[in-house]
């Protein structure tokens, strides 16, 4: 637990004193925003489906700016080894790693979603107290993933262009699920109608959470 | 003594084709609503079952070399998603060719359909991953690694492909065609043929990369020597 | 007293070509081991698996009787590493980087200890600027600092006086006369004969990922070691 909060404040530090990450999350987003508008006819409002897709390609496709270099900035120096030859366990600087890409998305959702409402009308609006809640089980299973393979880039030649590459297939089925949940949000829809997917969220968060503290010691050690 | 029993395997895997061929298209009833299209029916779910095994076997493989660190487990971890990719290929092509006339549009966003091709990524970005790692060991876990993860995610993918749009609102399900118990037996066939034809594939393509693993390892050592 | 580190044959595979053949050795508390040997003898690969960064092939290492592999936490508390590599953050500084490591490493009061160390390598005037603006005999200076951090019992360096300038090079000299006086157990990769003989109170030599010399300090003959290092370097081909 201690070797958790220390990686993590250290990471949350060192991001806070330059947001590299963070400002190339959030400049993405707000462009994938405006330009997605393209894909909507002309003076028609749009329907709950286009927004909560809109909303979430936009999410999905800037986060991937902040995953990838949660790991590679261990790479420098080999300061991989120097955690790893510490008495730091292998699930703590898991765990601390998740942490960190799940603050960072929701940070950068703090700016997205705001913007989403401003461009895509605020009728959407009565619908955030329960979009926040998809909000965090959506980045659960996108920070597991995102860490355990952006621990898989780090190792290779191709480094972070390659993570979007391997990342998306395997969260396809999170981010239809979460547009789905969305729209069904935005529409006003009773809770029953979607809860069921609610726990598929959750469980796909906790499945890939565990999987990626078991398998971290074998992509990180030599 | 071995090439002997491979090239029996491959007379005996031809000979069962032909039979398959001879079961689906001349002793299977023709479907009464679809026609002859519906015979591709035979081909397709085999492919798509065994696509499944393969990935399997690809799940078994990533486990076994992680526990054992054992080079021959990546090597039958990389035969299986290539042959899985193959028939996922398969599947993707022989569903197209079945949706134009029977669907009239080629693709559709059918569950099974769209597990298909989600999952064809999913492996397809398992050479990506491949072709970008040089160290061999490296290269192995990190494969191995890809094969869990994308094997785990195979049930929620299915179950996610239900949320994408549907062409058709009606989604005709293989359970629910009317199956003449001809057709069940053709069936069986074309399945236990592919089968036998998934397990030389299989075993060929684990022999030859293990031997061209082999001939790296030697030329390496070569290299050392005269270093 | 028992061996405190205990090396049972080792081996280890390296893509296809056997990095370390059957490597056995015993080391105790106290003992200062310079570890000579050619290029790709396997000594960086030893080092390694003592550090728990690769796994054996096969065998075994015992630290103080507990086999590395399965109780690693008790092991690397102890443990301090030099490498090829500073193992430090450009982004923070030199302060920084000593709290947050000698916080991992649980120490009493790491603000303290930090500090300490930062005069020790003489880099107190620059601690507030970040790693990522030193020189590289600073962020080597900076780098021994880091593996002091848990006061370590046994010490691993990976040639740790190449590349090194003078300034730092009599730094480390002195903190390596220091930890032997401390009776730290410590086990040093080198090419340097000068540096390594001086200092150590065993020496051995790996050639072809064999330990083919192994004796006690006071038993070798300088220039009769130098030869027999010789011969084994060019038995391994050109260096």
């Amino acid at each position: 637990m201690r070797g958790f909060l220390l990686i993590l404040r250290k990471d949350l530090h060192a991001e806070f004193r330059r947001p590299e990450s963070l400002v190339s999350m959030v400049f993405f987003g707000f462009l994938l925003l405006v330009i997605l508008n393209l894909a909507i006819p002309l003076g028609s409002e749009i329907s709950p489906e286009t927004g909560a897709g809109i909303l979430w390609v936009a999410i999905t496709f800037s986060s991937i700016l902040g995953l990838s270099r949660t790991m590679s900035r261990e790479k420098e120096n080999r300061c991989i080894d120097g955690l790893l030859l510490s008495p730091v366990s292998i699930e703590a600087l898991f765990c601390a790693k998740m942490a960190m890409n799940f603050v960072l998305m929701l940070i950068a959702q703090c700016s997205i979603i705001p913007l989403f409402f401003v461009l895509y009308g605020d009728s959407f609006l009565q619908s955030l107290p329960l979009l926040v809640l998809v909000v965090l089980l959506a980045n659960t299973g996108f920070a597991a993933i995102g860490t355990l393979f952006s621990a898989i880039t780090a190792g290779t030649d191709r480094n972070e262009a390659l993570l979007p590459l391997l990342f998306y297939p395997l969260v396809i089925p999170l981010i239809s699920i979460t547009v789905k949940v969305s729209s069904l949000i935005f529409q006003g829809a009773a809770p029953g109608e979607y809860s069921s997917w609610l726990y598929v969220m959750l469980a796909y968060g906790c499945i890939f959470t565990g999987l990626g503290v078991l398998l971290l010691s074998h992509i990180v050690r030599e | 003594m071995s090439i002997k029993r491979d090239q029996m395997a491959v007379i005996f895997a031809a000979l069962l084709f032909g039979t398959a061929v001879y079961m689906v298209f001349l002793y299977a009833p023709t479907e009464r609503v679809m026609g002859p299209i519906q015979k591709i029916f035979y081909f397709h779910l085999s492919c798509a079952l065994l696509a499944f095994l393969s990935f399997f076997t690809a799940f078994v493989s990533g486990i076994m070399y992680l526990v054992s660190k054992d080079m021959k487990w990546d090597i039958r971890g990389l035969a299986s998603v290539e042959i899985g990719l193959l028939f996922t290929t398969l599947v993707l092509i022989t569903g197209v060719l079945w949706g134009r006339p029977v669907w009239n549009t080629w693709w559709t966003w059918d569950p099974r359909l769209t597990t298909s091709l989600i999952l064809w990524f999913i492996y397809a970005s398992y050479f990506i991953l491949r072709s970008s790692v040089t160290r061999r060991d490296k290269r192995a876990v990190f494969c191995a690694v890809l094969a869990i993860v994308g094997f785990v995610d195979v049930p929620i993918v299915f179950l996610s492909a239900r949320l994408w749009r549907t062409i058709h609102p009606v989604v005709i399900r293989a359970g629910s065609i009317d199956m003449a118990p001809a057709m069940i037996t053709a069936l069986l066939v074309a399945l236990g043929t592919f089968t036998v034809l998934w397990g030389i594939l299989l075993y060929q393509r684990t022999k030859t990369l293990g031997l061209a693993g082999r001939v790296g390892n030697l030329e390496k050592q070569l290299d050392g020597e005269l270093l | 007293m028992g061996a405190f580190l205990s090396v049972n044959r080792l081996c280890k595979d390296y893509e296809g070509r056997r990095a370390l053949r059957d490597v056995s050795f015993v080391l105790e508390k106290g003992d200062f081991l310079s570890l000579f040997g050619p290029n790709g003898a396997g000594k960086s690969t030893l080092l390694s698996i003592v550090s728990t960064l690769v796994s054996p092939g096969a065998g075994q290492v015992e630290v103080k009787g507990f086999d590395l592999m399965e109780e690693p936490e008790q092991f690397k508390k102890q443990l301090g590493v030099i490498s090829h590599n500073s193992l430090l953050y450009n982004h923070m500084t030199a302060l920084e980087n000593l709290i947050f490591y000698a916080s991992l490493y649980k120490v009493k009061d790491p603000g303290k200890t930090a500090l300490e160390l930062l005069r020790v390598v003489e880099l107190y005037p620059r601690r507030h600027s970040r790693v990522g603006q030193f020189s590289r005999g600073m962020r080597q200076r900076l780098s021994i600092a880091r593996a002091l951090v848990n006061d370590p019992s046994l010490l691993l360096l990976d040639e740790p006086f190449s590349g090194l300038d003078q300034y730092a090079a009599a730094i480390l000299t002195e903190q390596l006369a220091e930890l032997r006086d401390k009776e730290r157990t410590v086990i040093m990769v080198t090419h340097n004969l000068e540096r390594g003989l001086n200092t150590a109170t065993k020496v051995g030599i790996l050639a072809a990922g064999r330990l083919v010399f192994m004796e006690s300090r006071q038993d070798v003959d300088r220039t009769l070691f130098e030869a027999a290092y010789f011969k084994y370097a060019r038995g391994a081909g050109p260096v």
